[in-house]
């Protein structure tokens, strides 16, 4: 059954539609073009030379591996932190600084935790060369990289998990205790299995996740850890040789596909728990043994002030002449920042509050779309746009240099260029926020709009935007924080014209120059903090007071 | 002013509708098929019936939330079949009350003004107004979840009747209230659709409900309507077992034809008659179905003539239930107000009075049983 259609919203999905088909499948098809032929046409040649090259072998397999420990390694983080918070009885304030420390991570440029690791264990490291008084201890590695991977993104893990564990409430595991169970054979029988499907997803997030970071292993990964991320980026900056990038930057679309494919079709199918809105009024305290609490709670401690130690060194690093050999205080770095690197401050904020708007926009727009409304293709548009979010950056950032480096469309060492990469790679998860926002809001209230004059421009304006605001200030952060911290997809799109902080980083760090490395690092993260927060309050302002009550109440 | 009556109500007539979708499970589902209806200027018409009969599908392609898969809608002279939900100058009540909820009450009942580009007095004069109509002066300021439930339905019925709507359109309004304001409510909106004199279609599955608001009430079957009257000829001449049954309860009991005379048939149920006035003509020897209400039945001492052996009895305060067995079938007896000493104990033979005015013989050609 239709709905009587009216004319904007046709107009809005053939303009969405143009967007997808130029920023999205037009570079995926440039590159994959590119990967299966030659300098002749199509060929698969240069494809099974790559395959029988055995460092790309290796760097696959080393991808693979890491991946995976770090996926585990990962998931295990993740689950013992939302095991804390949801089933020991911790203090409120105590869950709070939790989040906010496992919030760290996920605001700070991608190499923060690797270039901490170097202050803190490599050559001249605070625990390597100054406590422990090793000369020449190595950092680089497979261990310290799975170690930096691992902290940097397991609040993925525990943000995906803790909804999980909630879900299944105390009622089914006091109903096991009242069947006479153990703690511990509850745990094992229901908490457990209930879980796995929560487990399984957060394990493939940060297997993905891993897979697509190109800039821990780049600097902590060493020469014996080739992982294809980086391999890629060297074939393509070192050799010059973008067909071999191109096909690198494939060999990770197969594990990324398959991974989005057992996301999409295995695990949601074997979600048992759904969520009912009752809460378990049972008391916590008998579902664990006060002791394992304590404990747990003492493990998750160590682990955030692990963290917090790192962040600290890179603090004192910006601030001191020479981390590990003179400890002289000193704003040197930060004067290097705002003088030398203040174009690539300039241009990165630039990027940045353009992206921000137009990513907030197209997030809501068609998130919207796809879940409001019915057309022919709906379903291929939301696949679509969610390609860019769900394919690795390097892949997306090198189908983006093959394919507008040259006329008909050539953006290369444009800043639209960036802003397109980060507008149609990071909204993707403004457009699950309204959809999931949406989700909460009964059709009826649109039709109410209609049935009371208003067309559907006027219903989007005055009743479903005021309604997702939420979700647009959700989309702008997002895109602010990735328009500062992301490097995977954009260095390959970085010009004379505009660059950007962290690829200024990556200079910084293979010039050895720590300290300013550290200075934009801090500053990155104290810019991303003052926006988020300035987006909460201006979101806090600007919703309705009734939405407001209804959140509250909620 | 907004909620003075429209001089000119004006009727809604369905031509051959049909609504058929694609159902991923179940392929193409057909939810209502070829419905002709016709409302009349200022009726309140009740579409009532089961949950999957097709009625609020019906409403909704009405409202334009939905477009018909064939047929015509016409609201007045006007053919709207494919005119948006928003050109067709509808009110419509959600089950659900579908209140903005980050609007206040005077935010929501003018929404509907300001789309028109009404000007602010105006606007402010006729909310104010309606909202004294509806009992709620006082609370525009309000946001919709500081109200109860029924205030916000009183709400919702404001914002779609502050707009004069030709039509107004209530889609089972009043199911999310508890039983007494359910009542209480079902009163005020008959009372103000009678004084604003709008053509309304009304959605319930709830009998009573449909009985006590509607000057008529079409009663839905698998997307089709099976019999549209008042409601007092569908309770005492309905045309089908599922009005019968829809509209109170009733008694289908299999007999056989062995007589017919003056508009009388003489009926043979087991080995023993019954005698019934006939409204369509029978044949002699043939199977047919008669209904019979519950309360049309006399119970008494065994006196010969029908009698049953009662099987259950149930003391339900103002009224006693029976269950009797006769013929192998049960037949449902309701006895109002009993006697203290009144109690045909389960395995008693009794007498059975049906009065033959009170029996009604299905026509067999009248639809499936």
């Amino acid at each position: 059954m239709r709905r009587p259609r009216d004319g904007v919203r046709l107009l809005v999905v053939v303009v969405l539609w143009l967007l997808l088909a130029l920023f999205v499948l037009y570079p995926l098809a440039r590159l994959i073009a590119r990967a299966f032929s030659d300098d002749a046409g199509f060929s698969l040649q240069p494809l099974a030379a790559a395959i029988g090259n055995r460092d790309n072998v290796r760097a696959f397999r080393n991808s693979l591996l890491l991946a995976t420990l770090v996926g585990i390694c990962g998931t295990v983080l993740g689950f013992l932190f939302a095991f804390t918070v949801e089933r020991t009885q911790a203090p409120r304030g105590w869950v709070r600084g939790l989040d906010n420390a496992t919030l760290l991570p996920l605001i700070s440029p991608p190499f923060t935790t690797s270039i901490a690791f170097v202050f803190s264990f490599g050559p001249r490291g605070f625990i390597t060369h100054d406590l422990l008084r090793m000369n020449n201890a190595s950092v680089y590695g497979l261990s310290s990289t799975l170690a930096a991977e691992a902290l940097t993104y397991f609040p993925l893990a525990y943000l995906a998990l803790r909804p999980m564990l909630a879900g299944i409430g105390g009622n089914i595991e006091e109903m096991a205790f009242s069947l006479g169970g153990s703690r511990w054979r509850v745990f094992r029988t229901v908490t457990l299995p209930l879980t796995i499907p929560g487990l399984a997803n957060a394990f493939l997030l940060l297997f993905a996740a891993s897979l697509a970071d190109f800039a821990t292993p780049l600097i902590l990964a060493g020469n014996d850890l080739p992982v294809l991320p980086t391999q890629a980026y060297l074939q393509i900056t070192g050799m010059f040789d973008l067909r071999g990038g191109a096909i690198l930057s494939l060999f990770l679309l197969f594990p990324a596909a398959i991974v989005y494919f057992l996301q999409r079709h295995v695990v949601e199918r074997r979600r048992f728990v759904t969520v009912t809105g009752k809460g378990g009024a049972g008391t916590p305290s008998q579902r664990i043994s006060p002791l394992l609490g304590v404990g747990l709670r003492l493990a998750c401690l160590a682990i955030v002030v692990f963290v917090l130690y790192l962040y600290a060194l890179l603090v004192v690093a910006s601030l001191v002449r020479a981390f590990g050999a003179n400890y002289s205080a000193t704003l040197a770095h930060y004067h290097v920042i705002f003088t030398e690197g203040l174009p690539a401050i300039e241009d990165t904020l630039i990027i940045a509050i353009i992206g921000m708007p137009l990513g907030g926009l197209y997030g809501v727009v068609m998130g919207y779309l796809v879940s409001r409304t019915r057309f022919a293709g709906r379903g291929v548009m939301e696949v679509v746009s969610m390609l860019n979010y769900a394919l690795p950056g390097t892949i997306v950032g090198i189908a983006y240099l093959l394919a507008f480096n040259q006329r008909p469309i050539a953006l290369t060492g444009t800043a639209t260029i960036i802003i397109a990469c980060y507008v149609f790679r990071y909204s993707p998860s403004g457009i699950r926020t309204t959809v999931a926002l949406l989700q909460q809001i009964d059709r009826s209230i649109e039709e109410a709009s209609f049935s009371l004059g208003a067309g559907s421009l006027t219903t989007f304006r005055r009743v479903m935007l005021p309604l997702i605001l939420p979700a647009f200030f959700a989309a702008l952060s997002i895109v602010f924080i990735r328009s500062m911290t992301a490097i995977s997809a954009t260095i390959f799109l970085v010009s004379i014209n505009w660059t950007l902080i962290t690829v200024r980083i990556l200079e910084n760090m293979t010039e050895l120059s720590l300290g300013p490395a550290a200075a934009f690092s801090v500053f990155v993260i104290v810019a991303v903090m003052v926006v988020t927060s300035l987006l909460n309050l201006g979101l806090r302002r600007l919703t309705a007071p009734g939405l407001r009550l209804a959140i509250a109440r909620q | 002013m907004s909620v003075r009556p429209r001089a000119d109500p004006v009727g809604i007539r369905l031509e051959r509708i049909s609504a058929s979708f694609n159902d991923r499970s179940r392929g193409v589902v057909t939810a209502v098929r070829d419905i002709d209806l016709e409302v009349r200027p200022g009726e309140l018409m009740t579409l009532l019936g089961p949950s999957g009969c097709g009625k609020t599908t019906t409403l909704r392609m009405i409202a334009g939330f939905q477009e018909p898969s064939g047929g015509k809608i016409f609201i007045g002279a006007q053919d709207v079949t494919r005119a948006p939900a928003n050109q067709r100058d509808i009110g419509f009540v959600f089950q659900n009350y579908a209140l903005f909820p980050h609007l206040t009450i005077f935010g929501n009942v003018a929404y509907g003004l300001e789309v028109r580009r009404r000007s602010t007095d105006e606007v402010r004069r006729a909310v104010d107004e309606v909202l004294d109509l509806v009992g709620l002066g006082g609370f525009g300021g309000r946001l919709p979840n500081e109200l109860s439930g029924g205030q916000q339905q009183r709400v919702a019925l404001a914002r779609a009747i502050v707009i004069r709507p030709r039509v107004l359109l209530f889609d089972e309004p009043l199911s999310n209230l508890d039983a007494k304001l359910r009542v209480s409510m079902r009163a005020e909106l008959r009372s103000l659709q009678q004084a604003l004199h709008i053509t309304s279609i009304y959605v319930t599955h709830d009998q009573e409900e449909a009985m006590a608001i509607s000057d008529r009430i079409a009663v839905m079957e698998n997307g089709r309507i099976a019999q549209l009257d008042t409601a007092e000829v569908l309770y005492r001449r309905p045309a089908s077992a599922f009005v019968a049954g829809f509209l109170g309860r009733a008694n289908l009991l299999r007999v056989t034809v062995t007589h017919v005379e003056n508009g009388r048939a003489t009926l043979a149920i087991g080995n023993q008659t019954l005698v019934a006035c006939l409204d369509a003509p029978v044949s002699v020897g043939s199977a047919a179905t008669v209904i019979v209400r519950p309360e049309s039945i006399s119970i008494a001492p065994p006196n010969g003539g029908l009698t049953g052996v009662v099987q259950t009895r149930t003391y339900l305060g103002e009224k006693v239930e029976y269950e009797v067995a006769l013929a192998g079938q049960t037949l449902h007896v309701v006895r109002f107000d009993p006697a203290e000493d009144e109690g045909f104990s389960p395995g008693s033979t009794v007498s059975l009075i049906v009065p033959e005015a009170k029996l009604r013989v299905l026509d067999p050609g009248a639809g499936p049983t």
